[in-house]
């Protein structure tokens, strides 16, 4: 709940400065500056309030710290491609923030699955030994 | 300490990231890098004469006391004899080169035109700041127009803000990567416009078909004496009235250089569709949209003609990467 708060505060924090930027470009726009506020909104608000309502698991430290990286690379390289299109440059280098946002949010969700199903089969090997183990004390 | 190593992930990461993104705006913004001089151009009668003869002192131009402007004279070979100039205020004349300058008032928008009729294709030249190819290699107009001796300058197509779209200059190629959905104007030998797509055409072959120029910005304003842009086809921020500046060829020869001032209480500015409108109006041919904005800059005999603003606030000139001019 508290990580969907801040990812929410972050988000709003993004569309007003997207607004004040295109405020004075001279009604020269970026879409990318524009929706900048949407990775921080639909990569962590969202998912996180998911979690939250849903009562499910956050995944662990590591899949957390890459997600979280994932999501801040994107906003920035959003605004930061926003910026250039805005005074009408371009800078090749521009491509490191998709390429290790995607693949930081792609570990982080990767990392969170592998993390479920490891718990998830600890769970069901413990319930099958507790099965195993009633099932035994009924017989003596 | 705790909440230190609790969140050292996150403040290495951040200090990463933040690092990278200063170095990214050095890189866009900032730092300069040549990558090639451009050829110095022999912009006086008197640099040959002065040669030829073994003097040693060369000058572009004599100051002539009582306008206190530069007088500009013929390139050897061009023609052999000095003719006699004319400079006014709005005016200039000298036989080879002959231009004036009018202010018109329309769209609320202060526009100014400078009708050149030439003798010779060789005088619509352009020049780099710094006389060097790079990037973040910059000067205001007024001051590369002075290098290169010019007597009209507008400024270019700010081809160092980018890192495609090809740089032909005074039949030198420097950039051949082609820019996707981008059309240049090439101005050939013969002083002739074209207007191609660089998809379609490669910088080598347009060198080699006699370009001596190539502008890589745009759009396309007027193609064949017809509006080539319209309000429908306009993407969101050409609709926006701005500080504009463009080209055009009316006939053999025969050109147009526009500037309008923009962002201030006096002065609009135009979108593209209504600086294609003035162009059309114009009797122009080809007309074709230069860099805008607070680089829109008009240079006159010595004198910045317009009002060049980035923000509307100061007016001032904004550096540039290079000028489309006219001179010897």
């Amino acid at each position: 709940m508290k990580t969907g708060l801040v990812y929410l505060c972050i988000s709003l924090l993004c569309a007003w400065f997207g607004a004040m930027y295109e405020q004075f470009s001279h009604g020269v726009f970026s879409y990318y500056m524009i929706y900048s506020f949407a990775f921080p909104l639909a990569g962590g608000a969202l998912p996180f309030f998911l979690l939250s309502f849903r009562g499910g698991r956050t995944p662990g430290r590591l899949p957390l710290h890459f997600y979280h990286s994932g999501v801040a690379t994107l906003t920035v390289g959003s605004i930061f491609q926003g910026v250039l299109e805005i005074y009408g440059t371009t800078n090749p280098l521009t491509r490191v923030y998709w390429i290790v946002g995607w693949s930081f949010v792609l570990c982080g969700i990767v990392g969170f699955v592998i993390g479920r199903r490891r718990k998830f089969a600890v769970s069901k090997k413990k319930e099958k030994a507790a099965d195993a183990s009633r099932h035994e004390n009924r017989e003596v | 300490m705790k909440f230190f190593r609790r969140h050292l992930w996150a403040v290495l990461y951040s200090v990463l990231l933040a690092a990278f993104t200063v170095y990214i705006s050095l890189d866009t913004f900032v730092i300069s890098r040549v990558y090639a001089e451009a050829p110095q151009a022999d912009t006086s009668y008197e640099n040959a004469e002065a040669e030829e003869s073994g003097e040693a002192e060369g000058t572009s131009g004599e100051s002539d006391s009582s306008s206190g402007r530069k007088k500009h004279k013929k390139k050897s070979g061009v023609s052999e004899e000095e003719e006699t100039e004319t400079v006014a205020d709005s005016s200039y004349n000298d036989g080879g080169i002959s231009i004036t300058l009018t202010e018109y008032r329309e769209y609320d928008t202060a526009i100014y035109v400078a009708d050149i009729v030439l003798s010779s294709a060789e005088y619509l030249k352009t020049a780099f700041a710094q006389n060097a190819y790079g990037r973040n290699v910059t000067a205001i107009t007024s001051e590369i127009a002075e290098d290169a001796g010019a007597i009209l300058a507008i400024n270019g197509d700010y081809y160092g803000a980018r890192q495609q779209g090809y740089v032909i200059r005074n039949g030198v190629l420097y950039r051949d990567t082609a820019a996707s959905d981008q059309e240049d104007l090439v101005i050939y030998d013969d002083g002739t416009f074209g207007i191609i797509s660089e998809e379609e055409s490669a910088a080598q072959a347009l060198l080699e078909d006699g370009a001596v120029q190539v502008l890589s910005f745009g759009p396309a304003l007027v193609v064949d004496g017809a509006i080539s842009v319209s309000e429908g086809d306009e993407v969101g921020k050409a609709k926006a009235s701005n500080p504009r500046t463009a080209i055009g060829v009316i006939d053999d020869l025969h050109y147009v250089f526009v500037v309008s001032d923009g962002r201030t209480e006096e002065s609009e500015g135009l979108s593209l569709s209504e600086l294609a409108e003035f162009m059309e109006g114009l009797d122009v041919q080809t007309a074709y949209n230069l860099d805008g904005g607070g680089s829109s800059t008009l240079y006159f005999n010595g004198e910045v003609i317009n009002q060049p603003t980035t923000n509307g606030k100061k007016i001032g000139e904004r550096s540039v990467s290079d000028i489309v001019c006219i001179g010897y």
